[in-house]
């Protein structure tokens, strides 16, 4: 004798009940506590490119829809799991209903009518996201390698592999970054020499891979108003240990004090040559003088975590970049996290020897500018 | 009501023989259609044939991405000496031939005849093994020549290997028809190892034309 | 009422190790593979725990750089490859030679073979783990740091993942033969294609895509594991090779592998909710099409993962993405109607099965955002992701793998599992995934990428992280009643008889568990409810 299933009385819904309450409990307090946060957490951040604004109002598009179609059905099932719950001891079949053609019809046309309706308004969106303006005012390559990205300023019309005007190679940073002219269209090429990275700018609501043997390129055309401010942005293709730590900033300014900066730029790339391959320019700290320490960078790694020297005596850090096309340098801080110094930083593979010191007696920590969070070490100087 | 009958189908052959078509070859379940191991047989090749087809998509692409196409190198130019892999397609081709005069033969219950032919055509698949591994032997460039060689060498080898397993499949048949297990009612595993031979031959076909003609 | 039930043989589930490794029965062998799917459901989710420990509060406390991405690397490829799918093929492997009211699969030695394939490629993957470091380039594998042995630190475990997942895919590739062959051979007599149970639809379209694509998942880490060992240039960009290719040929298996991932759950949803429904499933033969084109459909969207790249079409694939909403929606409403005007019964395959009805509607909806592509880019690769991919897998298939485990339980072992710990597991369960992933759509949306093991305090990300770890520990926590619940109901649950559940299809005309060969004789078949038919005859439906 097989038992009918609900003989006893409904616990199930006595739970479900807790729970609809439970829930329903909750994101009201929440709406109540934190009203438009909570609905603004729902939206990308407010755009900051004239692209972004476009994806804002498709996404606000389908945003709309995907919610009066999510609360419809969503009500649809919470109550017809509430409504039609067997009575207890009822025993009798309801109707066999084994389905009804029109409803079919008409929950196959519908939705197939919107979503040819969201392909076409994100279709025009995407053409209007994805056009290349004919003149652009700026000309940039970002290059994306293992793990850091930096910033190649390009003559007007210049092929993605011609010799930059300047490079920016601190990603972050008053001095780093990309900066850009706010109100201005800037057309950027995407490079990478190793493997597949991904330029993202959350405000930006925009993301394009970074693809090796491939040159991406678009436009971003800055809203007048984001003059004087920063934008963050960061890897988003994992990349291998160091994509979190691959972060960038994007500066806007006001389109003079751009011009102030980009001549700034230029004047200073004529002024210092770039590093010979070895031997090249002395750090700050004088010319290499003393007993050496080898320090070699490889895989963006140091070879060695500790090291140590004599106090009061100058001395040479004899250092190996080997890591080809990514820029090192070798800092020195103080227990106090103050710079006491602060090696220019250059690609590899090249060698350079820092003159460093006197440092007084006591514990330092040497670390890599570039990539402090993997390239890190102790020096001991007594 | 009537009961329903207890038999039940599982492919068990317990289906007299006046039911049973022998020209067709291939209806062995009382209900008709092809047998459960040929249709997996069928199957399988299908699988196969996808991964080829991945094969051969990493082909076309790399072909369209890579100039020049040859890259320079008279090694690379199997468009000038097409003769020995001719070779090697015409055998086998005759292969395929002699393993279908094989299943006709089991067919008509012609014993003698299908084990000569299977025979024959193990031979010809062993011959055009040996003729492959002399081809890369002399053909001048390796699997890490550039994109070139590793095409070359990922397409053909993993049809070799296709090769290689029909070589055994067929072996095994060779073995188990010389100690008397087929007849022409039941033989289901020649006519499914003799698919999957020819569906190694076809693959062939589409290689040679590929690599050598096109 | 009578059945045509049958007395189990005596010891027929009673009989030791060396039956167990050796069975071709194909119960057994799904048995088999519903426990190993948990089993590395367990270590998929432990993985997973060490992820959101990590993420709880921003700062590198436990795992960073090259251990996080082996977590979430083997996360995604056990849970995949390791449970969910198999764990479905598990559910069919048992239920569908039933319910077709055959004696057993076509090839039952080449099923034993399936799933003794599988224990072992997890073995593989997981060998990483102790030879220097397991896969740590991403479930997808991009090239080409899935290619490089130096930099990017994948060492060995790489190739060992390659090794793993081929074994892993030639399974699935046996397995979905077996499964058409049965399908198509075996049916008993009466049982036409139209009169199949859904469930045996779906599994009939998930082997056809396992048989057509997971070849193509087979090449790609072929040519990569050529690319890493033999000097081979795929994929190399320097020297010829194309990085996109990896992509392209990767994902032309791996869309379709969603729905295999899937469409068996939807099969399952939709043997449960007639049953507890008392009515029959709405639409039937609207399913099987709407089934067959999303089999179709899923075939042709595979660059939709690629839309940042700036190398596909994008117009056609986004197109494609989003018909293949329509069967979809087709699907969610003719479940929604066959509980419409039923009577229904909360029993826990019920709670689970209208569980999956509204956290699948979730990850439709949210999935279909990123069909409109420049809305994509602002979300790919963003916690946003994340979200859908759990709302349709863990919303879905999960609460459908749950609600398969609480009705077929008793079939399987002739008890009932406890219905106070069931609902206990559902509650805890449902808040828990709600809470884990819901806040991911914020996120994703807030700018927060995918696969980072640490992330800056002053993002804002601080207090969604730490609510989604809370989450993931209160799932973590759901499965104690679940496993108390199996233990103790093996044992000690309510003696289950042929058809506690008074359902509709032919596993449950059977005894609880069946015997060896399933049947002794058969209902009649009339439709695709053989067992209602039987029990109503003669009432007018």
């Amino acid at each position: 004798m097989s038992s009918s299933p609900g003989t006893r009385p409904s616990s199930g819904s006595i739970i479900a009940w807790i729970v609809a309450i439970a829930v329903l409990v909750g994101l009201g307090a929440l709406l109540i506590l934190n009203g438009p946060q909570v609905v603004a957490s729902f939206f990308p951040p407010e755009p900051k490119t004239a692209q972004g604004h476009a994806i804002l109002d498709l996404y606000t598009i389908v945003f709309a829809i995907a919610a009066a179609i999510f609360f419809l059905v969503e009500g649809l099932i919470v109550w017809t799991v509430l409504r039609y719950r067997r009575k207890p001891g009822d025993d009798e079949l309801p109707p066999q209903t084994h389905g009804h053609n029109l409803a079919e019809v008409i929950w196959t046309v519908v939705p197939t009518i919107i979503v040819f309706f969201l392909f076409f308004v994100s279709w025009q969106t995407l053409n209007n996201v994805e056009a290349h303006a004919p003149k652009p005012d700026l000309l940039v390559k970002a290059v994306a390698g293992q793990f850091q990205w930096s910033f190649q300023y390009l003559p007007a019309d210049a092929p993605p592999d011609a010799k930059p005007l300047f490079t920016v190679t601190a990603p972050v940073g008053p001095d780093g970054g990309l900066t850009l002219p706010a109100g201005k269209t800037t057309h950027l090429y995407l490079s990478s020499p190793d493997v597949i990275h991904a330029f993202y700018v959350p405000q930006f609501l925009f993301k394009r891979d970074v693809i090796p043997g491939v040159v991406n390129q678009f436009d971003l055309t800055l809203d007048a108003s984001d003059a004087g401010q920063t934008f963050r942005g960061q890897c988003a293709e994992l990349c291998g240990t160091g994509h979190r730590i691959m972060l960038f900033e994007v500066h806007a300014l006001a389109p003079t004090e751009f011009d102030t900066w980009y001549q700034g730029k230029l004047t200073e790339a004529a002024a210092s040559p770039t590093p010979a391959p070895s031997g090249g320019a002395p750090a700050s700290g004088g010319p290499p003088a003393g007993p050496a320490l080898d320090l070699v960078a490889q895989n963006v790694k140091f070879d060695k975590s500790d090291l140590s020297t004599a106090a009061d005596a100058p001395f040479t850090i004899h250092f190996d970049n080997r890591d080809a096309g990514i820029n090192h340098d070798v800092d020195i801080l103080d227990a106090g996290g103050a710079k006491v110094f602060d090696g220019k930083d250059f690609p590899g593979p090249a060698v350079q020897d820092y003159g460093a010191g006197p440092l007084k007696a006591g514990t330092y920590k040497f670390e890599c500018s570039i990539h402090p969070a993997l390239m890190f070490g102790t020096l001991t100087v007594q | 009501m009537t009961a329903p009958s207890g038999a039940l189908t599982t492919g068990d052959p317990g289906h007299s023989v006046a039911e049973h078509n022998p020209v067709a070859g291939l209806a062995h379940d009382s209900r008709g259609g092809i047998s459960n191991p040929i249709l997996g047989m069928l199957l399988f090749i299908c699988s196969e044939v996808m991964f080829f087809s991945g094969l051969f998509a990493a082909y076309f692409n790399v072909r369209a991405t890579t100039t020049p196409w040859p890259p320079p190198g008279e090694h690379f130019n199997l468009h000038a000496e097409p003769w020995y892999a001719l070779g090697l397609t015409i055998v086998l081709v005759i292969s395929s031939f002699t393993c279908q005069f094989a299943v006709w033969a089991i067919r008509r219950g012609d014993r003698t005849g299908f084990i000569r032919n299977i025979s024959v055509t193990v031979v010809l698949g062993i011959v055009f093994l040996l003729g492959q591994i002399y081809d890369y032997s002399t053909i001048g460039f390796g699997l890490s020549d550039g994109t070139f060689g590793t095409t070359f060498y990922t397409l053909t080898g993993f049809h070799g290997a296709h090769v290689f397993g029909g070589v055994i499949m067929l072996s095994v048949i060779l073995y188990r028809g010389m100690a008397g297990q087929f007849s022409a009612q039941h033989h289901d595993a020649v006519e499914a190892a003799s698919l999957y031979w020819h569906f190694v031959d076809v693959v062939w076909i589409a290689l040679f034309s590929t690599l050598y003609i096109l | 009422m009578a059945t045509t039930a049958l007395t189990p043989a005596a010891s027929a589930y009673r009989s030791g190790l060396y039956e167990w490794l050796t069975t071709t029965d194909h119960k057994k062998i799904g048995i088999l593979y519903v426990v190993n799917s948990f089993i590395f459901f367990f270590l998929g989710g432990i993985l997973a725990l060490g992820i959101r420990t990590e993420l709880a509060i921003p700062g590198v406390q436990f795992v960073d750089g090259e251990v996080y991405n082996q977590l979430f690397t083997m996360h995604g490829t056990t849970m995949i490859f390791l449970f969910i799918i198999p764990m479905l093929v598990g559910f069919g492997n048992y239920v569908v030679p039933l319910q077709i009211g055959a004696p057993d699969m076509a090839f039952p030695r080449i099923n034993a073979l399936s799933f003794w394939m599988l224990p072992l490629g997890g073995i593989l993957l997981f060998l990483g783990f102790i030879t220097g470091g397991a896969a740590s380039a991403g479930w997808t594998s991009y090239a080409p740091l899935s290619e490089d042995r130096t930099l990017a630190s994948v060492g060995s475990g790489q190739d060992l993942w390659i090794m793993g997942l081929t074994l892993i895919g030639t399974s699935s590739i046996l397995g979905g033969i077996n499964f058409l062959v049965t399908i198509f051979k075996m049916r008993a007599p009466g049982l036409t294609l139209f009169r199949m149970p859904i469930l045996v639809w779906t599994v009939l379209v998930t082997s056809i895509l396992q048989v057509l694509a997971t070849p193509v998942l087979t090449s790609a880490l072929i040519m990569l594991f050529i690319d890493r060992n033999y000097g081979g240039h795929f994929f190399d960009p320097a020297t010829g090779g194309t990085a996109i290719l990896w992509q392209n040929i990767f994902w032309f298996y791996s869309h379709p592998a969603v729905y295999i991932m899937v469409l068996p759950a939807m099969g399952m949803i939709s043997e449960i909710l007639p049953v507890f429904s008392r009515k029959p499933l709405f639409g039937y033969k609207a399913f099987v099409f709407a089934t067959a084109g999303i089999g179709a459909l899923g075939f042709s969207v595979w660059a939709h993962h690629m839309f940042t790249t700036g190398l596909v079409f994008l117009p056609f694939f986004s197109l494609m993405t989003f018909l293949i909403a329509v069967p979809t929606g087709v699907k969610m409403f003719n479940w929604i109607f066959t509980l419409w005007r039923g009577k229904l019964t909360f029993s826990t395959p019920l709670l689970f099965a209208v569980g999956f009805l509204s956290m699948f509607l979730l990850g439709g909806i949210n999935g279909a955002f990123s069909a409109a592509v420049p809305v994509d880019f602002a979300l790919q690769d963003t916690y946003w992701v994340v979200a859908h991919l759990h709302y349709v897998l863990f919303g879905g298939s999960v609460f459908g793998v749950f609600a398969g485990v609480y009705y077929w339980f008793p079939k399987m072992t002739g008890r009932m599992l406890d219905e106070g710990l069931g609902k206990l597991q559902f509650v805890m369960i449902f808040i828990g995934f709600n809470l884990t992933f819901f806040p991911m759509h914020q996120l994703g949306l807030a700018g927060m990428p995918r696969r980072i093991a640490d992330y800056a305090s002053n993002a804002g990300w601080n207090d969604l992280n730490l609510a989604a770890t809370i989450g993931g520990f209160l799932i973590a926590a759901s499965m104690i009643p679940f496993l108390w619940n199996v233990f103790i109901s093996r044992r000690n649950g309510k003696i289950a008889g042929d058809d506690p559940w008074q359902a509709n299809t032919l596993e449950w005309a059977t005894s609880s568990p069946p015997p060896p060969y399933n049947f002794d004789h058969l209902p009649e078949i009339r439709s695709e409810r053989p067992l209602f038919d039987l029990r109503h005859r003669g009432t007018g439906h």
